[in-house]
């Protein structure tokens, strides 16, 4: 049963961060809407947010296979040579004691951004094509808290540390994988800054709305 | 509309996940918009936060003493532990990239283990405090909580391309357990913490 709640959308919105009752804003875009209390960014509105979306989380999915097959870097130290990919990363150490940590880099790095952009795909397809899917508020509410996991730059970061590391002791090799994660870690970045919660949750209660007029 | 207000004290509960208001009056568990459980504050959010933290706040220990890895170079082990690491960054002239293991592995768990305390003790003795700046040092911890995974990853990326048999050789040691779990279990207790509770008990708002 959808209930009407004629409070709501229309009149006012709560902060999440400290609960103050505001009046509802109808901001255009380019304007940002801070809460008057505690200052939380409420609304960022974005061009296009929807079609955005789409677009980048289909380069991101083609992204992935290169960014996850192809060898990031590679050392060489008196001859002999070792290349590292992402998921060699995690192979490595998956020994007896150490396979919790080898877990974490899992998801961090290879299974969480790959959820994420395809929600993102999941999400901004049925928005663009307006069809409904009784999945897409709980792909949605994943997708919201799947965001601080994907990790993407923390691993730069790492990869950069690494490497001035290994810089004294050995010739570093930079392979195609690494140019193919630098681009999907932008189009990651890009995906988070694109998207506009407000309108998604906006049209996925809209869309859900018609569903249940029809039937 | 009288100014300050909150959303609880006009009776609406704001839906966590879609931001969707609902009358308490409806008696709704779950959210008309996205079905998500309906609660006024997180539940639990002190017991759990608290419990995360204690729990990061005791393998912090183990994460500083033990080796994070160890570095075989011709058939020599020698043990590196976090700060062992960074003293050996600055040892070889990489003094900014020091400064950022330091940040990221040291300074900033070490932020958030005692900035999590003190949200959570202001919240159970209702301290009077300036809440708009707690709460900025909430958003500060909660934000910055995933960059302290760099030690881990470069140490994945460490031990996966030292692998040379006798020449030179990188295995992880038993602090980097703790040590992802000291930074996932204070990722957990930051999501946990309500930043609403400060808000909540500041008597003249």
């Amino acid at each position: 049963m959808f209930v009407t709640n004629d409070l709501n959308s229309t009149n006012y919105d709560a902060c999440p961060e400290c609960d103050l009752l505001i009046n509802h804003a109808h901001p255009t875009i380019g304007d940002k809407v801070h809460c008057p209390r505690c200052g939380f960014l409420l609304a960022r509105p974005r061009k296009q947010s929807i079609e955005h979306t789409f677009s980048l989380s289909i380069a991101g999915l083609i992204l992935i296979f290169p960014a996850n097959l192809l060898p990031m870097i590679g050392i060489e130290v008196m001859g002999e040579s070792t290349n590292g990919l992402l998921f060699s990363g995690v192979m490595a150490l998956f020994s007896k004691t150490m396979w919790p940590v080898a877990i974490v880099v899992f998801l961090a790095s290879i299974l969480f951004p790959l959820v994420h952009i395809l929600l993102s795909f999941l999400i901004s397809g049925h928005l663009y094509f307006n069809r409904s899917c009784r999945y897409l508020a709980s792909w949605m509410c994943w997708m919201q808290h799947l965001d601080e996991w994907v990790m993407l730059e923390v691993y730069m970061l790492g990869i950069i540390v690494a490497c001035v590391k290994l810089m004294a002791m050995a010739e570093i090799k930079f392979g195609w994988g690494l140019y193919a994660f630098i681009a999907l870690l932008i189009i990651t970045g890009m995906l988070t800054s694109k998207l506009d919660t407000e309108l998604f949750w906006h049209r996925i209660g809209k869309l859900r709305k018609e569903h249940y007029h029809e039937s | 509309m009288k100014a300050n207000i909150t959303a609880l004290k006009q009776g609406l509960i704001r839906c966590h996940d879609c931001g969707w208001l609902v009358k308490i009056a409806d008696k709704l568990s779950h959210c008309p918009r996205c079905d998500s459980q309906l609660h006024a504050r997180l539940p639990y959010s002190l017991q759990r936060t608290s419990a995360f933290l204690i729990s990061g706040m005791l393998l912090y220990i183990p994460a500083n003493v033990f080796p994070i890895m160890t570095v075989n170079q011709f058939g020599v082990g020698e043990p590196h532990t976090i700060v062992g690491g960074i003293i050996e960054l600055i040892d070889s002239k990489m003094v900014p990239i020091a400064l950022l293991v330091l940040v990221a592995s040291i300074l900033v768990p070490l932020f958030k283990l005692i900035g999590l305390s003190l949200l959570l003790l202001s919240v159970h003795f209702r301290w009077q405090i300036n809440a708009r700046l707690w709460t900025v040092m909430y958003r500060i911890i909660a934000f910055v909580g995933r960059w302290s995974m760099l030690d881990i990853f470069m140490i994945s990326i460490l031990v996966d391309l030292v692998n040379l048999g006798g020449v030179a050789q990188i295995i992880a040691g038993p602090a980097a357990i703790a040590f992802a779990a000291v930074v996932i279990l204070t990722m957990f207790a930051a999501k946990n913490f309500d930043p609403r509770l400060l808000w909540d008990s500041q008597e003249n708002q």
